[in-house]
């Protein structure tokens, strides 16, 4: 999708007036995103810490800067809030914001558990409110052209999704993380994981339709007191699913669709789909077919990037100006939201089963039956 | 006197406490509960490490900072984020040094050392050749500047508004660009590293630099110094090197750096047409140079340390060009 999606989308009616709750890291790019936007209009920050609030206020030229939510909500009266804090903030966050009357994006994951967002959403229904989760990476561009592939046929039908997640805990986040035995995100339910794997685990979800997958899971600790490498698997009665989290590696957010006639990778650093399938050329000549095939998809995902780059497409967040002008339009016309409520729900239900599963083996001490796959391994060397 | 000091592991932290140590000075050294002191420790030797009181904690609240400054009744506040966005520097620099200046005016401390940068100035608003001192005012803009530049201004604006509003006795030490074994001599000061090449910036401009055991001799010397409350200082070394002379020793000391020249006067337009194409392509690039940011860290000013040596009675001991040597050289930070 290009840039000029959302500035040459009229607005049908008055701009939506925005609000922002948690001014920590992620919410620069809400609010970079929001600028994009011609259906939105931000007009407040909050934070807990008024010099939060006003260093995002200042940079992204908002007016209204607040460190009390009451008042926030009470005096701006925004028509949606952004819910940028930590995790386990979401859900009694949410339920305020619904109750002032306003619709909520709610950045993932969406709520600490499912009972909390069955509430939640139970809430959102009752006010008649939209909610929206921030799975921004199901409408990236990359992924987008996957599905489409997937739809035209290109890979047959879809049989196992892989997604790997590397995630070096030296890394910005990961080291405060790492820092402080007493950070919120060592206290969630499933740590460290509960933050991050909303991403890979969505995109599995988002190919396997099974409300129940079985689901094996277990995390173990490497070089930290707790756990930061993860291994599940999914199966559905069609289609299987395994996801890897791990700091050992640099870092990389890749997903391979697997279909009966061949496999999709797609790097969302990178910003490209390879396609591979058996040769159709027979002994060597196939040696050779492969390669020339590979040179072929490097050169295809070169043209696209380049094009691209021209035309100034290329952004990391791209997914989420996609999924809030998607939200924002849903408002303004009264139709569905682009999540709905039901894969929120079964989103954070599976998120609880994995790390349910995970402190089951942590206790029993069980060895580990899942190993990184080859596919991941290959990747890393 | 009993100093309760943060950032005691980092770069300059561990000298201000060998230096304070050295003067028979107990200092009380906050940690994080994750740090390892070890290193610590060892730099500041056995003999002295007697009176190196270790607390770990987090200035996470005007509370906590209260028990964790004890019975000091001086602050010398070093730490600071170095690295990260906005949000990441403010919630690990602003906020906690908010904390710890409450906390500090209510235990009605003696001496508060606020440790800030030398790029807190408005140097975009000075003309070519200007020089830069005490008088120059603070960054009215600091939105537009870099992160970590933009938290130390905010930093250093509400330990002046501490020191008004709650006659906090505050004294703000402004060093120049910090280097030192470890830590190297390059900075964006002389350019941008864009991987294994340097965009050199001019080349005519002087670094204002200075060398960390000097910075953490003048650090001491605000601990110590009598009829500086309420006094800002420019801590910057001797002598100092341009741009290219800096390369130029870098070359011939083995160092050398393949590097493209971008002549003075194409700076400031270029910086302008790459901030006018971040804003066009909506960040595809993002706003890293701006005619503003250009214009605050690659003028060519004139600077001076008269007034801490003046006031503080302090000099920089070593020379450029032997801090240059041990810094090349190598060895622990």
């Amino acid at each position: 999708m290009c840039p000029a999606y959302e500035r040459t989308m009229k607005p049908p009616t008055p701009r939506l007036r925005m609000a922002l709750i948690g001014c920590g890291q992620i919410a620069d790019a809400h609010l970079q995103e929001a600028a994009k936007i011609a259906s939105v209009e931000v007009v407040a920050v909050c934070d807990m810490y008024f010099d939060l609030a006003r260093q995002a206020a200042a940079r992204f030229h908002i007016r209204g800067i607040y460190d009390n939510l009451d008042r926030m909500l009470a005096e701006v009266k925004p028509d949606v809030v952004h819910i940028t804090t930590p995790a386990h903030t979401h859900g009694p966050l949410t339920l305020k914001a619904l109750a002032a009357g306003c619709h909520v994006y709610v950045e993932k994951p969406f709520t600490l558990d499912a009972l909390e967002a069955e509430t939640v959403i139970a809430a959102a229904e009752e006010h008649g409110k939209n909610l929206c989760v921030g799975h921004d990476q199901l409408l990236d561009s990359t992924w987008i052209d996957c599905r489409l592939r997937i739809k035209s046929g290109q890979i047959g039908i879809v049989k196992h999704i892989e997604s790997t997640l590397g995630y070096p805990i030296s890394g910005q986040f990961g080291a405060v993380v790492a820092g402080d035995a007493r950070h919120w995100v060592r206290k969630l339910p499933g740590g460290l994981f509960q933050n991050t794997i909303s991403h890979p685990l969505y995109r599995i979800l988002d190919l396997l339709p099974d409300a129940h997958p079985r689901i094996e899971a277990r995390w173990d600790r490497v070089k930290y007191e707790f756990p930061t490498e993860l291994w599940v698997q999914l199966r559905g009665a069609e289609v299987t699913g395994s996801l890897t989290f791990t700091s050992s590696v640099y870092a990389q957010r890749v997903t391979r669709v697997y279909g009966d006639k061949g496999m999709l990778e797609v790097d969302f650093d990178a910003q490209t789909i390879r396609k591979h399938a058996a040769p159709k050329l027979p002994g060597a000549f196939g040696k050779l077919e492969l390669p020339f095939r590979q040179w072929r998809e490097g050169a295809r995902n070169l043209r696209r990037n380049l094009w691209r780059f021209l035309k100034s497409e290329i952004h990391y967040f791209s997914g989420m100006r996609n999924l809030m002008a998607e939200f924002y339009r849903s408002i303004q016309q009264g139709s569905a939201p682009p999540i709905s409520h039901a894969e929120m729900l079964r989103v954070t239900r599976i998120m609880d089963e994995i790390f349910a599963d995970c402190r089951a083996r942590d206790a029993a001490d069980i060895e580990p039956i899942l190993a990184p796959s080859n596919q991941m391994l290959e990747a890393v060397r | 006197m009993n100093i309760f000091l943060t950032g005691g592991t980092g770069f300059l932290g561990r000298r201000v406490v060998r230096l304070l140590r050295e003067d028979g000075v107990p200092v009380r050294c906050l940690v994080r509960p994750s740090s390892d002191v070890r290193a610590l420790k060892e730099f500041v030797g056995s003999d002295l490490w007697s009176g190196v009181e270790i607390v770990p904690g987090e200035l996470s609240d005007v509370a906590s900072c209260r028990q964790l400054i004890g019975q000091s009744d001086s602050v010398c506040h070093v730490a600071a984020s170095l690295a990260g966005g906005a949000a990441v520097m403010f919630l690990n620099t602003v906020i906690p040094t908010r904390h710890l200046l409450t906390a500090a005016a209510q235990a009605g401390v003696r001496r508060f050392v606020q440790i800030s940068s030398l790029g807190v100035y408005g140097a975009a608003g000075l003309s070519t050749n200007a020089q830069l001192d005490e008088t120059t005012p603070l960054d009215t803009h600091p939105e537009l500047r870099d992160p970590y530049t933009y938290s130390k201004i905010v930093q250093e604006q509400i330990a002046w508004e501490c020191h008004a509003q709650s006659n906090l006795p505050l004294t703000i030490i402004r060093p120049g660009v910090i280097f030192g074994p470890g830590r190297g001599v390059m900075s964006n000061r002389v350019g941008l590293k864009l991987g294994p090449l340097l965009i050199k910036m001019g080349g005519s401009q002087t670094l204002p630099y200075t060398y960390v055991d000097n910075c953490a001799s003048a650090v001491r010397s605000a601990v110590h110094a009598d009829g500086i409350n309420g006094e800002a200082f420019n801590v910057l070394d001797d002598g100092l090197p341009t741009g290219s002379q800096l390369l130029r020793k870098l070359r011939r000391a083995g160092q050398g750096t393949r590097s493209v020249w971008v002549p003075r006067p194409m700076i400031g337009p270029l910086s302008s047409i790459y901030e006018w194409y971040s804003r066009w392509s909506e960040g595809q690039l993002p706003g890293v140079i701006t005619r503003y940011r250009s214009d605050s860290i690659w003028k060519k000013l004139r600077y001076t340390n008269e007034k801490a040596k003046a006031r503080l009675g302090w000099s920089p001991r070593v020379t450029f060009d032997e801090a240059f040597e041990r810094s090349i050289a190598g060895g622990p930070a």
